[in-house]
């Protein structure tokens, strides 16, 4: 159900030509109220809205789970219906969603007694300041958080609301294209924020939060989110005392984790073990960022909506598909936790296999959470375990350029001096079913390179019996298609085609059809974590990561890591701000495959 | 065929500044008296190079292994040594013994001669396309001196923008080389005095002769005759430029095709669609030949419908008199549209040689449902006050009668029955004095089968299909619509464009249709023209339905001047499941 309404109060709302429409209003009240409507909603055709606004209020305590029902996409149709296709049509789309999210909150004041207290534990830390906090904000400014909500800061050190306030007030900056009203909202948000100092392994210290946040909640419903911002290590006592001492009483409780999420499947395994003692499954929120990220939430809608893609998506047309990362900066002085994982674990084993498991997925029974991650599970498991001569590892060394010396890794005052651990790392992984057969998926991933990038990109098969190929010169697969999605980046989507170079005889040249984020959409596109934060709050799981998920992706590359490290594999050394080991370029010939990132973009 | 194209007129050595290389080995050539022909074979592992360095995909691997010059010279090598087409032959050797081309515009005093022909020869003399050895005679009724024709030429030149300099001095070396002679069309004796004339200025070196009968259709077959007998070249080759309309039916056509092979060959005869030689329309087999992305999707099995649409924001102004005798059907659809849609809908032909692409045209033709009169819609435009600016109705024209049934607006959906195209409506729109000037062709695919995401489309799925559209005119573009997800939390399905405007990616000025038919005219690549068995096939599907409309004497539906059309328009679409809503509305 979640599904339902986070789609209404999130994106449908732009549909409606006048935001004042009061039918709309009250609808996108029902959705936005309260955080589970339950089925009772599946029955909401357009006139009944209101109604099924209503019951979703009386049936709060529905059971979470059951609002993944796939019942729900339905649902929604005669509602979208109100609004005519064409209002889509236009050049830049600026979007009064946000005004309507407003407009949302403010109805349902009278309605909805339900309210949501967010728990940062680790609020002290980098990702609580950088990220979270500012995100929180974002959603509050734009009116996409319930009514009454909480924030709670927790951590071990001590320190007064005021102060926790001021902390956060530095880090919260306003969206570019709404500024006004901005430090007033800011104002308001901050005193919704709160602090508790404690222990993560002290019940009783979660006792005395929960007081503090029974207060906050006034008697009303509860529904509570935890997100566990602190080292792996202290998870799973985090998370005992939060479920024993800290959980809702009659709303739910769930607990947003980020990576790392163990070292292999054996410490992966244990953690999940760890955390299921405590928590359902459903409970669990395990973040993977990239998964926030707004052009690959639009792969599947590229893939899945589009029928010009449909007959090419498969080992008959695909000849590899290209996952690139790539940051232009090293550890810089914050070694210590990368120094233990490595570019493998940190980006690859999660970030890179998540979106090739999205990439290459069939086509989902529903956009329902769970028949997505069915489908992820299925392509994971479908993978062959990555083999160590599948595999090239780099590591940066220094590197002296105009005047500028770069560090190398290990100059790293937080990294030991022998550390072997991978700042770069290729693969060629491959997914033995009948969909992607014989198809090299490669990936790439590395820090202190010589720009900062994430994009899929997907190289055709030359056209059998090309009659241009004179056109073209000796090797044809230098002149086929290919699809980028970059991520990020300048968000955008460009097809290479060959194409005729205009003017008197015929000359081919590789041109893109392209989409440009930042020229089509006027609006800012929101950090994935407040797409993630939201999809917590509203139970819509499909962006996090199922156990079973987590499990099929360490299989993967649990036995090559441990080869690395048994053998102690010396990684191939790059200079800082190269394109790094050109190993990578070896890996990539063996499969015939050319990193589609060498050649010089315009 | 396409071999010679690509090798000799692709290389305009003078465009990119780093060329000095072409130009180096030109002024060699030239100096040992070879034809720059040669020159532009060899550059043309020149230009490949370019291409790879100014290509914006350049792959090193490649780049580096042309340099290495092996595989580009010996590709270079064998287009000089393996000419397939025979009148290749006669071209080399013009050029070891001095060819000389002489261009005779017969009707060098019409609009079209002054407004498109001489212009596009001097386009071509400006950016060296044009032989070393040629002069341009004008022929014409009218009594007019070398230099009267030539000051009635340079009022029409124009210098392309991006090559100024010298433009003057260039356009005076222009007109030196044209001359004038003035005769009848239909007598043998002032083509006699013409070759005599042309005789001079060849001054005995091979003589190869190409004539544009920029003339009334009737004189076609007398100056054919004339030409043939008299003024026909003796060792080189004669060719013969003809321009629509073709007949104004089946039999009419068949009657002028019949007369002009009665003193020409089928290889001499070039009959000119200049919307063939529209960018686009020269780019639709690239992008459908060498990009493995559109193949697939090429077939009944993607693809609902086909959009061909042309429209001009004007009426016949003044000048209906030619227009009222054909009407809109014969003077767009059944050659400029028709012909665009047999390129859309060929099979692959086996080479790019002019007779291979041919073929493949005829099948396409010749498996086109004729047109039944219920699967059309005409129209006709009547008059508007806007404001304070009034618009004349069709039949306000001077030159038109006044109760003219002629229609100025035609839509037609034809289909094609072969196992590709079977039940996949062709929708041919073509008007005048509509509401905007464009020409494009625009393919709607099906529906997603099975969309995850309809119920974020509203309840018509076939409007949120994808969409390829490829813009001829004006402002030359490709664009596919796709869904794609409205950036932004939450979950808004939103048509946006993957699009390729031209003019953001190639800043220099397309060049005009007629100069490449010209140049290919000269280097006789047929590609583009079409065969005689082509007009056939192509006056087959159209010709039953003009004869049952002039006989019903059917009367044509009014529209505005200016505005979209009739409305019947959408009926007709509608008839198909085809949405024609878009027409002139989007971007």
């Amino acid at each position: 159900m979640a599904t339902l309404y986070s789609t209404h109060c999130r994106s449908y709302s732009p549909l409606t030509p006048s935001p004042s429409s009061s039918s709309y209003s009250s609808y996108c009240s029902s959705s936005s109220s309260s955080s589970k409507l339950g089925h009772v909603a599946v029955s909401s055709s357009a006139p009944k809205r209101f109604l099924a606004a209503k019951l979703s209020v009386l049936s709060q305590n529905q059971n979470v789970a059951r609002m993944q029902d796939g019942a729900v996409a339905t649902a929604v149709t005669p509602i979208e219906n109100d609004f005519p296709f064409k209002k889509l049509k236009g050049g830049l789309l600026s979007e009064p969603s946000t005004d309507e999210c407003k407009d949302a909150v403010r109805f349902d004041i009278n309605e909805n007694e339900s309210t949501v207290s967010i728990t940062v534990v680790g609020a002290s830390g980098d990702l609580a300041k950088k990220k979270i906090f500012p995100a929180l904000f974002a959603l509050y400014y734009e009116g996409c958080l319930p009514k009454h909500f909480t924030v709670y800061g927790y951590a071990r050190s001590k320190m007064t609301d005021a102060e926790l306030r001021t902390m956060v007030s530095k880090t919260l900056t306003c969206r570019i294209d709404k500024r006004e009203n901005c430090g007033e909202k800011m104002e308001q948000f901050l005193e919704r924020c709160f602090y508790h100092s404690g222990q993560y392994d002290s019940q009783e210290n979660f006792a005395e939060l929960d007081k503090k946040l029974k207060e906050h909640e006034g008697g009303k419903v509860s529904n509570r989110l935890f997100y566990l911002s602190i080292p792996p290590n202290v998870f799973i006592d985090a998370v005992r005392c939060a479920s024993l001492s800290a959980s809702a009483g009659n709303g739910w409780t769930r607990v947003i984790v980020e990576k790392p999420f163990g070292r292999d499947s054996e410490s992966s395994a244990a953690l999940t073990k760890g955390l299921k003692q405590y928590l359902d499954e459903d409970q669990i929120f395990r973040i993977d960022h990239y998964l926030g990220k707004e052009l690959v939430e639009n792969l599947s809608v590229l893939r899945f909506s589009n029928l010009i893609f449909e007959p090419l998506w498969s080992r008959q047309y695909i000849r590899n598909v290209q996952f690139i990362f790539s940051e232009d900066f090293g550890t810089e002085g914050r070694g210590g936790y990368f120094d233990n994982y490595g570019i493998i674990r940190d980006i690859m084993q999660n970030h890179l296999l998540q979106i090739l498991a999205l990439f290459a997925m069939e086509t989902p029974v529903s956009l329902a959470a769970e028949d997505i991650r069915n489908e992820k599970v299925k392509v994971l498991r479908s993978m062959r375990p990555l083999e160590i001569e599948n595999m090239v590892i780099g590591q940066y060394k220094s590197h002296t350029k105009g005047g500028v010396t770069y560090p190398a890794y290990t100059d790293d005052k937080t990294v030991p001096k022998g550390s072997l651990t991978p700042t770069f790392a290729a693969a060629a992984l491959f997914i033995d079913n009948a969909r992607w057969d014989g198809v090299p998926f490669l990936m790439k991933a590395g820090k202190a390179l010589h720009n900062k990038k994430a994009e899929i990109r997907v190289q055709f098969r030359h056209v059998p019996g090309n009659l241009y190929n004179r056109n073209i010169g000796t090797d044809l697969d230098l002149a086929t298609n290919e699809l980028v999605i970059r991520v990020q980046p300048d968000e955008a989507i460009y097809l290479k085609i060959n194409n005729k170079v205009p003017g008197l005889g015929m000359r081919l040249d590789r041109s893109n059809l392209n989409l440009h984020y930042a020229a089509r959409y006027s609006k800012e596109i929101p950090d994935a974590y407040e797409r993630l934060l939201l999809d917590a709050i509203e139970g819509e799981r499909r962006l996090f990561i199922r156990s079973d998920e987590l499990d099929a992706a360490w299989s993967l590359f649990t036995p090559v890591l441990k080869e690395l490290e048994e053998k102690r594999i010396i990684p191939e050394y790059y200079p800082y701000g190269s394109r790094g080991p050109v190993g990578a370029h070896y890996l990539a010939a063996r499969y015939k495959v050319r990193w589609g990132d060498v050649s010089v973009e315009q | 065929m396409a071999i010679r194209l690509s090798s000799c007129s692709s290389s305009s050595a003078t465009f990119f500044a780093h060329s000095s290389f072409c130009h180096e080995t030109e002024t060699i050539l030239k100096r040992k008296n070879f034809g720059i022909w040669v020159c532009q074979n060899n550059s043309n592992f020149h230009e490949n190079k370019r291409f790879e360095l100014k290509a914006s995909n350049v792959q090193p691997l490649k780049a580096v292994s042309l340099q290495a010059g092996a595989p580009a010279n010996s590709l270079a090598t064998e287009r000089v040594v393996n000419p397939v087409q025979e009148d290749y032959i006669p071209f080399l050797q013009t050029v070891k013994e001095e060819s000389t081309l002489s261009i005779v515009v017969v009707g060098a005093s019409g609009d079209l001669a002054r407004r498109k022909i001489f212009p596009a020869l001097f386009a071509l003399f400006n950016e060296d396309r044009l032989p070393e050895n040629f002069t341009i005679f004008g022929y014409a009724r009218s009594i007019m001196t070398d230099e009267e024709l030539r000051n009635m030429i340079s009022k029409t030149l124009t210098c392309r923008v991006d090559k100024r300099e010298n433009c003057n001095e260039k356009m005076d070396a222009f007109l030196k080389r044209c001359f004038y002679q003035s005769g009848q069309y239909s007598s043998e004796e002032h083509f006699l005095e013409l070759d005599n004339k042309l005789k001079g200025k060849e001054a005995g070196r091979l003589s190869n002769r190409l004539f544009y009968l920029a003339i009334p259709p009737n004189m076609f077959v007398d100056v054919a005759r004339c030409a043939k007998h008299r003024a026909s070249s003796e060792n080189g080759w004669t060719r013969v430029i003809v321009e629509k309309p073709f007949g104004r039916d089946t039999e009419s056509s068949r009657e002028l095709t019949r007369g002009l092979k009665q003193y020409l060959n089928e290889d001499q005869i070039f009959r000119i669609d200049h919307h063939l030689g529209e960018e686009l329309v020269e780019n639709l087999l690239v992008l459908r030949f060498s990009n493995l992305v559109f193949q697939p999707l090429w077939s009944r099995n993607y693809i609902r419908n086909v959009q061909l649409i042309f429209s001009e924001d004007f009426g016949t102004e003044g000048r209906g008199r030619y227009f009222d005798n054909y009407g809109i059907i014969r003077d767009i659809m059944q050659n400029h549209l028709l012909q665009i849609l047999a390129l859309f809908a060929m099979d692959t032909p086996v080479s790019l040689d002019a007779e291979d692409i041919r073929n493949e045209k005829v099948k396409v033709l010749r498996s086109v449902k004729p047109v039944q009169l219920e699967d059309v819609v005409i129209g006709q435009y009547k008059g508007d006050c806007d404001g304070n600016t009034s618009y004349p109705s069709y039949t306000d024209d001077m030159t038109v009668s006044n109760n003219s049934l002629t229609p100025t607006f035609a839509a037609a959906t034809l289909f094609i029955n072969n196992a590709q195209w079977d039940g996949v409506p062709f929708l041919m729109i073509a008007g005048k004095a509509l509401h905007s000037k464009r020409t494009e062709i625009r393919v709607q695919f099906r529906h997603v089968p099975g969309n995850l995401y309809n119920h974020k489309s509203g309840t018509d799925l076939d409007n949120a299909t994808n969409e390829l559209v490829i813009r001829i005119q004006p402002d030359e573009a490709i664009y596919l619509k796709i869904n794609n997800k409205v950036p932004g939390l939450g979950m808004r399905l939103d048509r946006s464009e993957l699009n390729l405007l031209y003019k953001a990616r190639y800043p220099r000025e397309i060049s005009d249709a007629y100069e490449r038919l010209l140049i290919d005219a000269i280097e006789g690549e047929r590609r583009l023209f079409i065969r005689s068995d082509e007009l056939d096939a192509a006056w087959q599907v159209l010709a039953p339905l003009l004869k049952e409309l002039e006989e019903k004497k059917v009367a044509p539906e009014l529209y505005t001047y200016g505005s979209g059309g009739p409305v019947g328009v959408h009926y007709l679409a509608a008839q198909h499941n085809i949405r024609w809503g878009d027409f002139g509305y989007d971007d």
